[in-house]
């Protein structure tokens, strides 16, 4: 049996990496994806803790999550599919009058 | 039919309706009205006079009348405010005099207002069924939250008649002034009316739930009031509510409004002068008198505010050159002595004094308003002189009216004054402590005072009356019509036979045992109450002394100055005061009563005033502007991390976050 330590770390690292991404990339679409690198990354998580403890809960929030990153998925979508209309791009460098 | 104990709020509520009448008949209908109103106040008072007097008879019988007519805010648990009609002895003498004297002052109007041509009348009637209808109210009040109403009333119906010429100067800043110097008192009576309530939960005058037995209980159990000891707490009050009547009755230092007041119609002098403004501050003091009566402190105050207002206020009435200034300033004198009275213990005595000065001054007045309509409106009396003749009636009632005034024997004046003198000596000579000192003083001024009273009374008989008409005005001085004559009548009776209800020197005390009427009801309002509790609680003695001796001293005096104004202006007059120098201009100039309480608001209010002004911009609102400008500064500044890049954004939510693990890191110790 893999101790529950390796799955942390895979987790971390998954974080880590979808982070990265959030705070790098420009691309909207790429963004997006690192998002749900870091949602997965917390699935992982939840789901090797529900495993050491013997206790399915932590399964049951992993589907939740599931359910809540398509729904993100669907308003990020939407949110590229506006940005793209707008600016014939996008980078997300683009939108920069919503501000004071 | 229905009694008088059920229809008594009526005696208020008919000048009421004249109000009424007057003021609709001014808006819809101006002409219909003939006489400018006056036939329905005229009827009014009428039957407020009528139904007043068959209310005294009621009273006679041993019965008072109460009756609780509105309960206007009732709190559970605690107290109710409520307007209701009490009439016990005192209320009925004092509801018959304020009827009378308002019905003749109505009549005298027609004479005085509606004879010479006066515009505004329907105004000028208005006002007076109004001023009537809130001293009924007063007279009659059973509380003293609805006695302050009523008192505001009658000094915002003073301030409108006093300024009835509004379009002159002079009476609209002296109206100005009379409401601005009675309100200054007010302050302090509505802090005590707040304070009563928040003491004793009621408000009430009379019978065992009223607050002056409620205070005399606290004193005897030794109950704290408000936190204080009994003793202070009900000095503390009464001193409240004193204020008040210091305002209104004129006394020394808030008596500067009376004078001035006298731009006014000579009626309404007549009638603020007799029966209802002035009057409803003494007659405060009667109404709650077992409240006054605890408290030694509350009595020497009194009786030593009022001795020094009367020789005070008489002084000055000697260099005064204007028919109504010498009465106005006899006004402040005889209230003084009133106080005197009530302060020496004297119920009865004060009562006494109220009502004939009541009748005397009243008819004083109207008969100055006599001789200023007969002279064509001349108020100086240095141009009058002579009219003796062309005036009989006039003459004879003023005659009377002043023979009251200076205290000559057998006019009603002599025997109440008498009384206050000898109430305020044998208490002094009997009371051990200050109080008993304090009254002899107050004593001293007052004997000292009748000289003056017959000296000033005498010179105005003699320069308005006597010798040889001194200018043309005096010379073709008019005849006056019945309604003038038919009120100089009906005072000029009582003001010679009124003090014949209680000649104390004789043992006639017919005053004193009809203040006595209603003892068995229970109201604890009787003159033989208040001489227990006096003797029980303040631990006021009366000394042995013949009344006869103070009489005959204080008749002396008043004949002594009497004499010596009939020397000195019988028959060929001289302005005599003037030799009296720096004196003479010192009481001329009214003690500079009216320039220190001037100095007193410009020179100290307001720079005081000025000063908390310059705080309140600069300190207070310096720091409120401070903080919302902090807030605008750095506003302005930290809303430049709003790029609306949203790199930065999640740059910053990161670094956020790694902060806020950082540091749960090292407060939770994994480091």
């Amino acid at each position: 049996m893999v101790p529950v330590q390796w799955y942390l770390l895979l987790s971390a690292a998954m974080f880590c990496i979808g982070v990265f991404g959030v705070l790098t990339r420009r691309n909207a679409l790429v963004i997006l994806m690192s998002v749900e690198l870091m949602l997965n990354a917390a699935n992982v998580n939840l789901v090797a803790f529900s495993f050491q403890h013997g206790n399915l809960t932590g399964q049951t929030f992993a589907l939740f999550t599931m359910a809540l990153a398509a729904a993100e998925v669907a308003i990020g979508i939407g949110i590229v599919l506006v940005l793209y209309r707008n600016f014939e791009d996008i980078d997300v460098g683009l939108p920069t009058t919503m501000r004071w | 039919m229905a009694t008088i104990g059920e229809i008594a709020p009526a005696i208020a509520l008919l000048p009421l309706a004249s109000f009424a009448v007057a003021l609709a008949s001014v808006v819809f209908a101006p002409r219909l009205l003939q006489k400018g109103g006056a036939i329905p106040g005229i009827l009014a008072t009428a039957g407020s006079l009528v139904l007043s007097v068959w209310a005294f008879v009621h009273v006679g019988g041993g019965e008072p009348i109460e009756q609780e007519l509105l309960a206007w805010a009732a709190a559970p648990d605690s107290f109710e405010l409520t307007l209701g009609v009490l009439i016990d002895p005192l209320a009925a003498l004092m509801l018959v005099i304020v009827s009378l004297v308002a019905f003749l002052v109505h009549v005298f109007s027609l004479g005085y207002m509606n004879a010479e041509g006066e515009t505004g009348l329907h105004r000028y009637y208005a006002e007076l069924g109004l001023f009537t209808f809130s001293m009924l109210f007063f007279v009659m009040a059973d509380n003293i939250l609805m006695a302050f109403m009523f008192f505001e009333l009658v000094g915002l119906c003073s301030f409108l008649l006093i300024g009835f010429w509004f379009r002159e100067e002079a009476p609209a800043s002296a109206a100005k002034k009379a409401f601005l110097v009675t309100r200054f008192g007010d302050y302090f009576f509505l802090v005590g009316v707040v304070g009563i309530f928040a003491a004793f939960g009621t408000g009430r005058f009379v019978g065992s739930e009223g607050f002056p037995h409620l205070a005399e209980e606290a004193i005897a159990e030794g109950h704290e009031i408000l936190g204080m000891s009994p003793e202070t707490g009900v000095m503390v009050l009464g001193l409240l509510v004193l204020g008040g009547v210091i305002g209104k009755s004129a006394q020394f230092p808030l008596h500067t409004w009376l004078p001035d007041a006298m731009e006014g119609p000579t009626t309404v002098s007549a009638l603020i002068h007799a029966a209802t403004m002035v009057a409803a501050g003494v007659y405060l003091v009667a109404r709650m008198f077992g409240f006054y009566a605890l408290s030694p402190t509350l009595l020497a105050i009194i009786a030593l505010v009022g001795g020094f207002t009367a020789l005070f206020a008489a002084t000055m009435g000697v260099v005064k050159d204007e028919i109504k200034q010498v009465l106005a300033y006899s006004t402040i004198s005889q209230y003084g002595y009133m106080m005197l009275g009530l302060g020496a213990g004297g119920y009865v005595a004060g009562t006494f004094h109220l009502m004939n000065h009541a009748f005397f001054k009243a008819l004083l007045f109207l008969g100055a308003g006599s001789v200023i309509i007969a002279t064509h409106h001349t108020h100086d009396m240095w141009k009058m002189g002579g009219l003796k003749e062309k005036l009989p009636v006039t003459y004879y009632t003023f005659l009377a009216g002043s023979l009251a005034l200076a205290g000559i024997v057998p006019f009603s004046g002599f025997w109440s004054k008498d009384e206050i003198l000898y109430e305020s000596i044998v208490h002094g000579l009997g009371t051990d402590g200050g109080l008993g000192v304090l009254l002899l003083l107050a004593f001293a001024f007052g004997l000292l005072a009748v000289f003056f009273t017959g000296f000033y009374t005498f010179r105005m008989v003699a320069l308005t009356f006597h010798g040889e008409p001194r200018t043309e005005v005096a010379e073709d001085a008019h005849g006056v019509g019945w309604s003038v004559k038919l009120p100089l009548i009906v005072l000029g009776v009582l003001a010679t036979v009124a003090g014949l209800v209680n000649m104390a020197p004789l043992d006639v005390e017919y005053l004193h045992s009809w203040l006595d009427t209603t003892e068995e009801a229970g109201l604890l309002t009787s003159a033989h109450h208040y001489e227990e509790v006096l003797h029980d609680v303040a631990h006021v003695e009366a000394a042995t002394l013949t009344p006869i001796a103070t009489a005959a001293v204080s008749l002396g005096l008043a004949l002594a100055g009497a004499l010596a104004a009939w020397r000195l202006y019988g028959s060929d007059p001289q302005p005599h005061t003037d030799r009296l120098g720096s004196i003479k201009e010192l009481v001329g100039n009214n003690y500079y009563q009216d320039e220190y309480q001037v100095w007193l608001a410009e020179g100290v209010t307001l720079p005081l005033s000025r000063a908390a002004d310059t705080f309140d911009q600069v300190v207070v609102d310096g720091v409120v502007d401070g903080v919302s400008s902090v807030s605008l500064f750095s506003g302005r500044r930290i809303r430049r991390i709003q790029s609306g890049i949203v790199s930065n954004y999640v740059a910053l939510l990161t670094a956020g976050l790694v902060v806020l693990l950082v540091t749960f890191a090292f407060m939770g110790g994994w480091f």
